[in-house]
């Protein structure tokens, strides 16, 4: 949700500290700031939150009980107008629990005309797009306190013996409609629409999207304003099953209470006929069933108990005070009655997270557990870890590999990779690839009389169902089974800093020369002297030089050796001719200080 | 004599983790790779067609609409808590070694499966802590980095945990600025987990944490790209000097 900071000033008499501030404050005590710049935040609502702070009004609460500043006012705690009723406009509701709520006002006599400059200014400091008063106002309300509205032009719905009447009913399938951005959608019959009732024509998506059929343009004098509440799962699944994700759909789908419906209706009836005049006519509200929330009781002691912490009486009443939640409190038992829009405290420990949040996680001690009584049992862990050390000990090195295969007994209902929709039913496949590369790769990082050897432990999916699969790349006739042991004490490692490998191909050249006779000892010598001459050519160039050593032995009175040089770059493919440029120089170097390459 | 194999970093790990968490008294528990809604999602507090579900894209099984990839090793963590239950236990620490299943795009540091090592530890009312949460894992970094480390907490929210946490860790490297490094989530165990296992929530509390394995290797030993652990490649076995000790 982009939140801008000036628009939070609205909330506070105090200058409220600059957004690098506001940021640490509420990435310590609320939600995660994804980006931070000069006046706007990207704030990463949580979404047991979203029912509250998907708008300004609730971040500034957050920043109020954070920051202890006190709310100029809250819109949410001021008194609702008694809304007069209208027999002009009628409400329909087919399915009271796709639909909770429907408040729609009838307004006469407006002017539609582009936004003043503080709306305007407003709703493009968190990145939307001005589009007329009447439409920002809607949008305006909504990113303020979080109320989802729309604006529908009156004058292009059906009127029949002077009333009009709005539905909210189901999809019949395959019904289509076409939305404000321009796009048709055939739509399935599990997806409620907002229709003009007396046409049974489709106005909008409920809860998700607007339709042109009513769209309000330069030439639109009166409106029905919807302030409704659709359900969290019905607008949740219409917007998955559209792939049409929206402003208002984010809204819904978390569930924000009935109650606010009111409240947004109040904030944009002011807002129209402040910028476009006009008259309402009245209001019609179909709320079949009045959401209340429940008060939820906790102790000092419990939040303590659970936090580890050790807060007094005065701040934990402190927290409720900051956070405007109402609370009595009789010998340290604390009753919360939570706010209409506060759907996410309702158990004992949503008070203690309120506690420990607002107070800082940085008082809540690290304490380390107690013993505990009985030995941990880790003889399954022990057991597969003896068997890894056994084929480790016989040379075999241990993969990892991908539990996606071609094809398997059991298959993906939404794979990722199109080419792998099973899961693979044995380690074999994967393993036989694995040893291909392996053979390849061998004279990068093996001896070089080192025959590659292989081995994966992991799951298996089997029509038997899954289990635990051991693979070699070659038999191991003496194999043990997989059997716990919590007397085992697995082999550990010491593990240095990973060292990338290039991607590029590689090449191996053998050498092989006669140690200078003279002197009675002076192998170690000349090897350092070999050691330098290939190093100092691996500084000069791009290319890493692996050097392998495979053979040493006396003759005649002089000394042979052989290495392997591996040749490879971390930003090309070398050619034969640059590798053999470079051997060329090392047998040149090595022959002018009397040494034979053979 | 046979020149000796090596060991994949994962195992390595998880050898070094298994141990510093059975100092604290924590076992080791395994559980089914593919499982069932209830012990995925809703056993776990994460109701069909709850927002919460799209936190973690899911693998679903082909005919058979109840079964997923498990997308955490918390599907583990459940589980024991059922066997808690049934054998009337009232302590318990398990951390769950094992691999999990995300459907989203790879990249250097995301991948379609990787490892966590999830865990919990439950005790009488007043014993196990949030407090005990940050001991746990400040004693863990300590001796898995070899040295002090610091650690903090910042509110998050997970359908499992009430409180939920993230977990940061202060990490500097030699010739480097230090930095905060998000970890993992953590929390309280909601008392309807505990529950759905067959606990009583009035008797037992306990803390859950979820940390991903690769992340924290990629941390240590500066590997650039997650996709490497599971490739099948022998030159990433090999790419760490391994020493017995």
């Amino acid at each position: 949700m982009k939140i801008s900071r000036n628009w939070l000033q609205k909330f506070f008499e105090k200058p409220l500290p600059d957004t690098e501030a506001i940021n640490t404050a509420l990435t310590f005590h609320a939600f995660e700031i994804e980006e931070c710049e000069s006046d706007l935040m990207d704030v990463k609502v949580l979404s047991n939150r979203a029912a509250d702070c998907l708008c300004h009004r609730g971040i500034a609460t957050e920043l109020s009980a954070i920051l202890d500043i006190p709310l100029k006012s809250d819109p949410l705690r001021d008194s609702l107008p008694a809304f007069s009723e209208t027999t002009e406009l009628s409400v329909q509701i087919e399915d009271p629990k796709k639909c909770l709520r429907y408040m729609g006002a009838l307004v006469k006599g407006i002017k539609v005309d582009p936004s003043p400059d503080w709306l305007r200014e407003a709703l493009e400091s968190v990145g939307q797009r001005s589009i007329n008063n009447i439409v920002d106002a809607t949008n305006y309300v909504m990113l303020n306190i979080g109320q989802p509205l729309h604006a529908f032009d009156a004058k292009k719905i059906t009127q029949k013996n002077n009333q009009y009447a709005i539905g909210v009913r189901n999809a019949e399938e395959g019904e289509k409609i076409t939305v404000l951005s321009g796009e048709e959608y055939a739509v399935p019959a599990s997806v409620p629409f907002i229709t003009d009732a007396n046409a049974n024509i489709a106005l909008a998506i409920a809860g998700v999207k607007g339709g042109t059929a009513a769209e309000i343009t330069e030439a639109t004098t009166d409106l029905i304003v919807e302030s409704a509440n659709f359900d969290g799962t019905t607008v949740r699944r219409s917007a998955q099953v559209l792939k049409l994700v929206t402003e208002a759909s984010l809204r819904f789908q978390n569930r924000p209470s009935p109650e606010l419906c009111a409240y947004g209706m109040r904030d944009v009836l002011a807002l129209i006929q402040e910028i476009a005049s006009g008259e309402v006519v009245g209001i019609t509200d179909v709320y079949p069933t009045q959401s209340s929330s429940s008060p939820v009781s906790t102790s000092l002691q419990r939040i303590n108990d659970l936090l580890g912490s050790d807060f007094s009486k005065e701040e934990v009443a402190g927290v409720f005070k900051r956070l405007a939640l109402p609370y009595t409190e009789v010998n340290s038992v604390f009753t919360i009655t939570p706010p209409f829009e506060r759907t996410d405290l309702v158990i004992p420990e949503d008070l203690a997270e309120e506690v420990g949040r607002i107070l800082g996680y940085d008082r809540v001690p690290a304490t380390e557990l107690p013993p505990i009584a009985v030995e941990p049992n880790q003889a399954r862990y022990r057991g597969i870890e003896k068997v890894k050390d056994f084929l480790i000990e016989r040379g075999f090195t241990e993969i990892s590999t991908q539990s996606f295969a071609k094809k398997g007994d059991v298959y993906l209902a939404n794979p990722l990779d199109k080419t792998k929709p099973a899961l693979r039913k044995d380690l074999k496949e994967n393993m036989q690839e694995a040893l291909v590369k392996a053979k390849q790769y061998a004279p990068l990082v093996l001896a070089p009389n080192q025959k590659p050897k292989l081995f994966e432990i992991g799951t298996v999916f089997t029509k038997e169902g899954e289990k635990l699969a051991v693979e070699t790349s070659e038999p191991v006739s003496d194999l043990p089974e997989i059997k716990d042991d919590q007397n085992y004490i697995p082999q550990k490692y010491e593990l240095g800093a990973y060292k990338p490998f290039s991607a590029y191909p590689f090449i191996v050249r053998d050498i092989a020369f006669w140690i200078p006779a003279e002197g009675v000892d002076n192998s170690l010598l000349s090897e350092q002297y070999f050691d330098e001459v290939w190093q100092k050519e691996m500084q000069s160039s791009d290319i890493v030089i692996k050097r392998l050593f495979m053979d040493r032995f006396p003759k005649d009175g002089r000394v042979s050796m052989a290495y392997r040089l591996i040749f490879q770059s971390f930003g090309r493919t070398l050619t034969d001719d640059e590798v053999n440029g470079i051997m060329q120089k090392i047998t040149t170097e090595l022959t002018s200080q009397g040494y034979e390459v053979r | 004599m046979e020149q000796q194999g090596r060991l994949h970093p994962i195992s390595v790990a998880t050898r070094d983790i298994t141990d510093i968490f059975g100092r604290m008294g924590f076992g080791v528990a395994y559980g089914p790779e593919l499982e069932d809604e209830h012990h995925n999602f809703t056993g776990l507090n994460v109701p069909a067609d709850h927002p919460a579900r799209d936190m973690q894209d899911t693998f679903w099984i082909k005919d058979r609409p109840e079964y997923v990839l498990r997308t955490h090793t918390t599907n583990t963590t459940i589980r024991e808590l059922e066997k808690m239950a049934k054998n009337g236990e009232t302590e318990k620490r398990m951390i769950i070694p094992g691999k999990v299943f995300r459907n989203e795009a790879t990249d250097m540091t995301h991948e379609a499966q990787f490892y966590q090592y999830d865990g919990f530890a439950v005790g009488p009312i007043g014993t196990v802590t949030l407090a005990h949460l940050k001991g746990t894992w400040k004693r863990f970094y300590k001796e898995y980095f070899g040295h002090d480390v610091e650690i903090r907490f910042r509110p998050s929210y997970f359908p499992f945990t009430e409180p939920s946490v993230e977990i940061d860790l202060w990490f500097e490297t030699p010739g480097k600025e230090g930095r905060w490094l998000e970890m993992f989530g953590a929390g309280m165990l909601h008392p309807n987990v505990l529950r759905n296992a067959g606990l009583d929530p009035e008797k037992v509390q306990g803390f859950a944490f979820g940390p991903g394995l690769e992340r924290v290797l990629m941390v240590k030993y500066s590997v650039p790209d997650i996709r490497l652990f599971h490739s099948g490649d022998i030159r990433f076995v090999y790419g760490f000097d391994e020493k017995k000790i």
